[in-house]
């Protein structure tokens, strides 16, 4: 069941997961293989992963999110994380934690922009 | 207002993460913590009850409010029966683990925390205690 807990939503070509507020170890992690498949069933150019609901990023989760960050890079696409709330980036940065090659936008609104525009421009 | 002063969390499983997460959250939201600092808190019990699952299997997690003289604060105790660390100045070195993770556990939950104290002994296991108090670490969200 841990799969089905964490929808993922294809809006023309970018994949938007929104995480929820404490995810298990386990929906963190089955949600970064039905990333990555539907990354390549759908031919996606781009994920954004929501985390503004997200109230504890923990080391576990972090690695995670960089890790599918990376992957997603490898078959082609581009990741934002976006919405992160003031209290985790401030807990993140002192526990010492990185967001890998992932691009960061302060809302959805904005990371698609980031997604779509830049793509275009070739940046 | 009927508020707990002390509870505690067995983990025996993974969900006992995001249980002894859920239940530390509500217990320093319920003690005054500020956002900021209930994050900080939350994110280190979620560190530390990760450990106890992936090196002990099993423990458990205790809190109890503190209240010395006005100062509020609140403690929480990690105790399992695992191997034991080996090496605890090693442990918390970051970027050190035995364990397939980051590395980042009990360091990074050290700095989240004001005070932080690791007993161990090989064969019979660990406890760790970690304590937080009110308005340190220059925390001007809370």
């Amino acid at each position: 069941m841990a799969d089905e807990s964490i929808t993922v939503v294809k809006v023309r070509d970018v994949l938007m997961v929104t995480l929820p507020a404490d995810p298990d170890d386990a929906s963190v992690s089955a949600l970064q293989m039905k990333v990555l498949q539907m990354m390549e069933q759908y031919d996606a150019t781009g994920l954004v992963l929501d985390i503004s609901a997200v109230e504890t990023l923990d080391s576990f989760f972090a690695r995670t999110v960089a890790e599918t960050a990376q992957m997603t890079a490898l078959m082609g696409g581009r990741t934002v994380i976006a919405g992160m709330r003031p209290s985790v980036a401030i807990t993140a940065t002192q526990l010492g934690l990185t967001l890998g090659s992932a691009m960061t936008a302060l809302d959805v609104d904005r990371a698609l922009d980031t997604l779509t525009d830049a793509g275009q421009r070739g940046q | 207002m009927n508020a707990e002063h002390a509870g505690e969390v067995r983990i025996h499983s993974e969900s006992d993460i995001v249980a002894t997460r859920k239940t530390v959250r509500t217990a320093a939201t319920q003690l005054g913590f500020g956002i900021t600092d209930v994050t900080r808190i939350v994110t280190a019990a979620s560190e530390l009850a990760r450990n106890v699952f992936r090196y002990a299997g099993s423990g458990i997690m205790r809190w109890q409010a503190l209240d010395t003289g006005g100062r509020i604060g609140i403690e929480l105790t990690f105790e399992d029966r695992g191997p034991g660390i080996t090496d605890v100045e090693q442990a918390m070195q970051a970027g050190y683990t035995s364990g397939g993770g980051l590395g980042m556990g009990l360091p990074g939950a050290k700095r989240l925390m004001d005070e932080f104290e690791i007993a161990s002994e090989i064969g019979k296991g660990t406890i760790v205690t970690a304590k937080k108090w009110h308005g340190r670490l220059g925390d001007s969200t809370s």
